[in-house]
């Protein structure tokens, strides 16, 4: 008897000839999010993943590892017997028995063989199963509709049973939707921005402003360690700081208040298409959600999408906040998003910010301006560091 | 780089950090062993320990090694309490204490012990006459620090410590001492104070070391229960290497404590002067030639304390704020709002600290750079 663990992908079936390049990717990361569990091996076999090598103790954390990656639709834990009835059998009623812990249980055996030699057909497999374990296990009840234990047979080139499926993340595998740049503010919104985005197989570069010295040293570790949660599902990834600093007391001094935040997000979106061009992202994503903010209005949105000739994925737009924090407590980054450190966008915060700028107004302030030499001069310091899942580095 | 935290910590002396060094390379054996290295090693620190009573001037009582100044106000003030017999309950504190001793206070007001939180005057000491009016018949024990760690004030810790003696002459005193001592050492033979705590990484010793000194007779429970090292009052195996280090740190404070003393003064009032002509700055706590040698809290209107902080950052000058302060969170500072300070002073406090690495002749390269950067940031006055 050996364990193994089952790793299922849902949507990549749909990808006709594409298919093998989408498998790839998925081994690939698969291979990655297991570095730390050392001598584990990622098998393709039948169209299936199979993880083996994970020492017993580490199963389970290793289950929970593949189930934070993208395109991987469920995992089981999997006991690998010869195909000999009685070991079919013996084997069933331990997962039966470990599952029930010996409490009243209803249960259902599902059996499949791709190896159609094996004597029995599916039904009668499941039926040989399902009866013997009847008679051990007195406490047992069938219910082929909803049952509590589903234990699933299958025969292969030997006999694989299991009962948890456990749910994991979906999607698509990070990598083969390309690559897209992330505007990462530090607070709760952009970090689950990113996540859908990547969980569609795009993977995510991330660009952030600092103004030091309105802004911290913490306020840059916390947008580190955002980016390293958000690793723990995209892989490693870059993270590109620009100081922002000077572009905001030019615009202090020169643009009019209720236009600063607007001004302010135009030359963020230009700097962050300038980064995703050199680094061939197709898109840049932000966290704006419509009305939560002056500068997410319609109008306001877009001012600041007058400046960028690639699209700009918004798919937190629809939310509502309450939603957004569901979701950011489910990834893993809501404590570090309330960290209480000032970002760049809450320094020079006009008073009386404008939420319906008019056509031809922001470019109007601009034209006074070095828009070009201003991004210049932003990008000539910007600051990439590599960013790892936090399990990867020791 | 110009460090001017030294009220946060300290930068070891090289004999120190090398003391720590050898003791964790060489030494790394357990002092209470009974082999001839370890025996070695325990009279080592007994001596030590020895020497640094001596520096207190304290011929008679004892000193603990602790985990440092935090450990060492809690044992003092928890474990005298808990040591004596008496029914009283009412003790005395200030309310500009450190956090390891306002804590330890809150806890005990918790507990059912009465206290009175002394206000202190605008430079931030407590006068004794406000401590007169506080004492009462069944006071069992008042703490007030020697050195306030944010404005640098001192208090007159030999009139206040007579003075609890004069009228309740059964209640201990207990002084936090952590930013006082290397510096402003007191004479422990003069002053009846009680319970002495000091940690060694404000005197450029390790962290992870402090001191508790108990005067003799003065009874005292441990906090831990253990092996029984310390003399019962510190469980713990003793941490050699960072004690080597704290006694090596105390052994040149003392013998160079007129020279540091005068460096730092002079490092302080080259500042000053430096800064001199800046409009709109205030002095936070004692004008600077009354306060401790090594504090200076000022503040700049129209300029956050942070962002004063990281602009002088990024030009490798480290200081502090005198309270933290975010749009989302405010957390001022609650020794200068005892102070009386609030608004943009408040705001904009910075505290500057000096240590024995400073030079008065690095102070108006730091002192032009404050004013530059105070003129470019008032240039930008956050809406």
């Amino acid at each position: 008897m050996e364990r193994t663990i089952l790793v299922r992908y849902g949507e990549i079936h749909l990808k006709g000839l594409n298919r093998p390049f989408f498998e790839r990717a998925l081994m690939n990361n698969l291979r990655d999010a297991l570095r730390p569990f050392v001598g584990a091996r990622v098998e393709r076999r039948d169209g299936r993943v199979y993880v083996e090598g994970v020492a017993p103790e580490d199963e389970k954390a290793a289950v929970d590892r593949l189930c934070r990656v993208f395109g991987v639709h469920s995992v089981s834990r999997v006991v690998g017997v010869d195909k000999g009835l009685d070991s079919i059998a013996a084997a069933a009623l331990d997962l039966i028995r470990e599952a029930a812990k010996e409490a009243p249980a209803t249960f259902k055996v599902r059996a499949r063989r791709s190896d159609k030699r094996f004597p029995l057909n599916s039904m009668e497999l499941a039926a040989e199963i399902g009866g013997r374990a009847l008679k051990a296990l007195p406490y047992l009840k069938v219910d082929v509709h909803r049952p509590q234990i589903m234990l699933d047979i299958e025969v292969r080139e030997r006999a694989y049973l299991y009962t948890d499926a456990k749910k994991a993340v979906g999607g698509m595998p990070v990598g083969t939707g390309g690559r897209a740049m992330l505007l990462l503010s530090g607070g709760i919104d952009s970090p689950v921005a990113g996540y859908m985005i990547a969980r569609r197989g795009v993977a995510v570069d991330c660009v952030h402003f600092e103004s030091v010295p309105y802004t911290s040293g913490q306020a840059r570790q916390k947008v580190i360690d955002l980016a390293t949660i958000m690793a723990g599902y995209c892989g490693p990834m870059r993270l590109h700081i620009v100081s922002f600093t000077e572009i905001q007391q030019k615009l202090y001094e020169d643009g009019p208040p209720p236009l600063l935040t607007i001004l302010m997000r135009r030359f963020m979106m230009r700097i962050a298409e300038r980064l995703a061009k050199k680094r061939r992202c197709g898109a840049l994503i932000t966290g704006e959600n419509l009305g939560q903010v002056a500068s997410q209005t319609m109008d306001s949105l877009n001012a600041t999408n007058a400046v960028v000739s690639i699209p700009v994925f918004r798919p937190l737009i629809g939310f509502d906040k309450a939603g957004i924090m569901d979701r950011a407590r489910q990834i893993g980054t809501y404590e570090t998003s309330i960290l209480p450190y000032d970002d760049c966008c809450s320094v020079f915060v006009p008073r009386h910010p404008a939420t319906r700028p008019r056509p031809g107004e922001p470019e109007k302030a601009e034209a006074k301006m070095d828009v070009d030499a201003m991004v210049e001069a932003a990008l000539s310091g910007v600051e990439t560091l590599d960013i790892r899942p936090a399990e990867n580095e020791w | 780089m110009i460090y001017l935290d030294n009220s946060a910590t300290t930068k070891p002396f090289g004999e120190a950090a090398d003391a720590v060094d050898r003791a964790l390379r060489e030494d790394f054996f357990n002092p209470a062993a009974a082999y001839s290295p370890a025996v070695q090693l325990h009279t080592r620190i007994e001596k030590g320990r020895a020497q640094m009573l001596r520096t207190l001037k304290a011929d008679t009582g004892k000193l603990v090694f602790t985990s440092g100044g935090t450990e060492a106000n809690n044992l003092a003030v928890f474990g005298a309490l808990s040591a004596m017999r008496g029914r009283d309950r009412h003790v005395v504190t200030t309310t500009v204490e450190h956090a390891s001793v306002a804590g330890v206070f809150h806890t005990l007001e918790e507990n059912g012990y009465e206290v009175t939180w002394l206000p202190v005057d605008a430079h931030g000491a407590l006068r004794p006459d406000t401590l007169k009016n506080a004492l009462r018949a069944d006071t069992c024990l008042v703490s007030f620090m020697h050195v306030n760690n944010e404005v640098g004030a001192i208090n007159d810790i030999l009139a206040l410590s007579e003075l609890t003696k004069k009228h309740c002459p059964r209640a201990l005193v207990h002084c936090d001492g952590v930013q006082a001592y290397g510096r402003l050492t007191p004479n422990l033979s003069v002053c009846p104070i009680d319970l002495y705590a000091v940690s060694a990484h404000k005197f450029h010793g390790p962290k992870g070391a402090g001191a508790l000194y108990v005067r003799e007779g003065v009874r005292v429970a441990p906090l831990f229960m253990g092996g029984g090292q310390e003399g019962g009052l510190r469980s713990g195996t003793s941490n050699a290497p960072a004690t080597l280090g704290m006694l090596e740190a105390a052994r040149i404070c003392y013998r160079t404590q007129r020279e540091l003393v005068g460096r730092l003064s002079g490092c302080k009032r080259a500042l000053v002067e430096g800064l001199a002509g800046i409009g709109d700055m205030f002095v936070n706590g004692p004008p600077p030639e009354e306060g401790a040698p090594h504090i200076l809290n000022v503040s700049f209107l129209g300029v956050r304390g942070e962002t004063l902080l990281h602009s002088l950052e990024q030009h490798g000058i480290y200081v502090s704020t005198g309270s933290a302060c975010s749009a989302h969170s405010h957390m001022e500072s609650r020794v200068l709002a005892a102070l009386g300070i609030d608004g943009e002073r408040l705001l904009g406090a910075v505290r500057i600290s000096f240590g024995a690495y400073n030079t008065p002749a690095e102070m108006p390269e730091v002192a032009d750079r404050i004013r530059t950067e105070v003129a470019h940031l008032r240039r930008y006055r956050r809406m």
